[in-house]
């Protein structure tokens, strides 16, 4: 009968990237190939209570335009019609989001994977025991630091308990909780300790790479990027810390930085879908375009125009101008409609 | 027979892609393969899935069982389905 089977990390997906493996596994089966996206990642709202200075988004005050309730249960009705079965929300501050459980709800109804990435200090009780009935694939609390002090400089106004308890009230419902660190030079030096913390917590898994260099973190990339040096001790901390807990949780690093990102993506485009609160669909978080708008057009109509999009000249002049003089990733959320 | 909890599947016209949502590890499997796994999300058992694809397909029914064997193997070394 000649059944056959591959398998490779897509980890792509959500942590895109150059992958040689999955290049050749996927050859024949480009972009254009699929139906429509197999994953969506959702920024539900801008609106957010920190001011992180690392932010790839500059969150802080909701857009004037964002999708309305109405708009986006109508957005999760065609991700279930279009078969899409992971979706990813982010913000802002997803949790500020006063529909967040409606849309929730209707994606975990239909049986579709989802992630739910926050601050965690809007995790009570309540939101935890929610989160649980919803059997969500997992919720990803973003922790920068293994003390208060970094956490809190990086994350302004930001609670580094409230995080924690955040993490231990999940686990304590039993929903599957990630810890993300973005390194920098205010807490690059953490992240052993972070690790082990993150075990004793008893988190399902552990996210970190390189800091990405768009939205704020891009403005004030100078004080916070480290030094080819601390990447290096970083990268081998991380490496121990993951030899040290193989077979007990699951440790994730993406070493590839953005400019490596794009140069990849422009001859590979992922099949996955950016969606910003106002319902615009942006090619990729460190380009400035926009290829539709949820508003206006159907998600299959705006899945089609998503992969023209990526041989637009303009897209493949202005990537090519990114990766000679990454500063221009500064434009990253000078929204471009192409 | 079912599949795991976070494993998702889709056809498309290369084949049928098995997603497995918390590893992030997708899997692309054939045609016959995504039959497979279509009568497994329906919790078909190895000899209900068997009668199945003997009634579908050409050939031994002794040759497809083996074949759903060493694949449902697969799959469950990857974690995508279970007993």
């Amino acid at each position: 009968m000649g059944v056959i089977s591959e398998g490779k990390n897509l980890s792509r997906l959500t942590n895109p990237g150059p992958d040689e493996e999955l290049r050749s596994v996927l050859e024949g089966k480009a972009f254009e190939d699929y139906k429509s996206p197999l994953f969506i990642a959702w920024q539900l709202n801008a609106e957010c209570n920190l001011g992180c200075l690392h932010c790839c988004e500059e969150a802080g005050h909701s857009m004037p335009d964002e999708m309305s309730k109405e708009q986006a249960l109508d957005f999760c009705r065609q991700i279930v019609e279009l078969d899409i079965p992971y979706v990813a929300i982010s913000g802002g501050e997803p949790m500020l989001c006063p529909h967040i459980f409606d849309v929730c709800e209707y994606i975990r109804s239909n049986d579709i994977s989802l992630k739910i990435e926050t601050n965690g200090e809007f995790i009570d009780d309540e939101v935890a025991r929610r989160f649980a009935d919803l059997k969500m694939r997992s919720v990803q609390i973003s922790l920068d630091g293994a003390t208060s002090g970094a956490h809190e400089q990086l994350r302004l106004a930001g609670d580094w308990e409230k995080a924690v308890e955040a993490c231990k009230r999940l686990i304590g419902y039993g929903v599957n909780t990630e810890i993300v660190f973005v390194p920098t030079k205010f807490n690059i030096h953490e992240i052993g300790d972070i690790i082990d913390l993150a075990y004793s917590l008893g988190v399902y898994g552990f996210y970190t790479g390189k800091m990405m260099r768009i939205g704020r973190a891009a403005k004030n990339w100078d004080i916070l990027c480290s030094t080819e040096e601390e990447y290096a001790k970083f990268f081998e901390t991380l490496q121990a810390k993951t030899k040290e807990y193989e077979g007990k949780m699951k440790i994730y690093h993406y070493p590839y930085d953005v400019v490596e990102e794009l140069k990849y993506r422009l001859e590979c485009p992922s099949a996955s879908l950016l969606v910003i609160p106002n319902g615009k669909v942006k090619l990729i978080g460190p380009l400035p375009f926009l290829c539709g708008d949820l508003t206006k057009s159907s998600l299959q109509e705006v899945w089609e125009d998503y992969q023209k999009a990526w041989r637009h000249p303009d897209v493949i002049d202005f990537t090519n101008k990114v990766v000679a003089d990454p500063k221009l990733l500064c434009e990253s959320n000078n929204w471009i409609e192409i | 027979m079912r599949l795991t909890e976070h494993t998702k599947i889709r056809k498309e016209k290369f084949g049928t892609v098995v997603f497995e949502t918390l590893t992030e590890k997708i899997f692309v499997v054939s045609e016959h393969g995504g039959d497979i796994l279509e009568l497994v999300k329906d919790g078909k058992e190895l000899s209900e899935i068997v009668d199945e694809l003997s009634s579908n397909y050409d050939g031994e029914r002794e040759a497809i069982e083996k074949d759903v064997v060493e694949f449902t193997d697969a799959l469950k070394a990857s974690n995508l389905i279970i007993e």
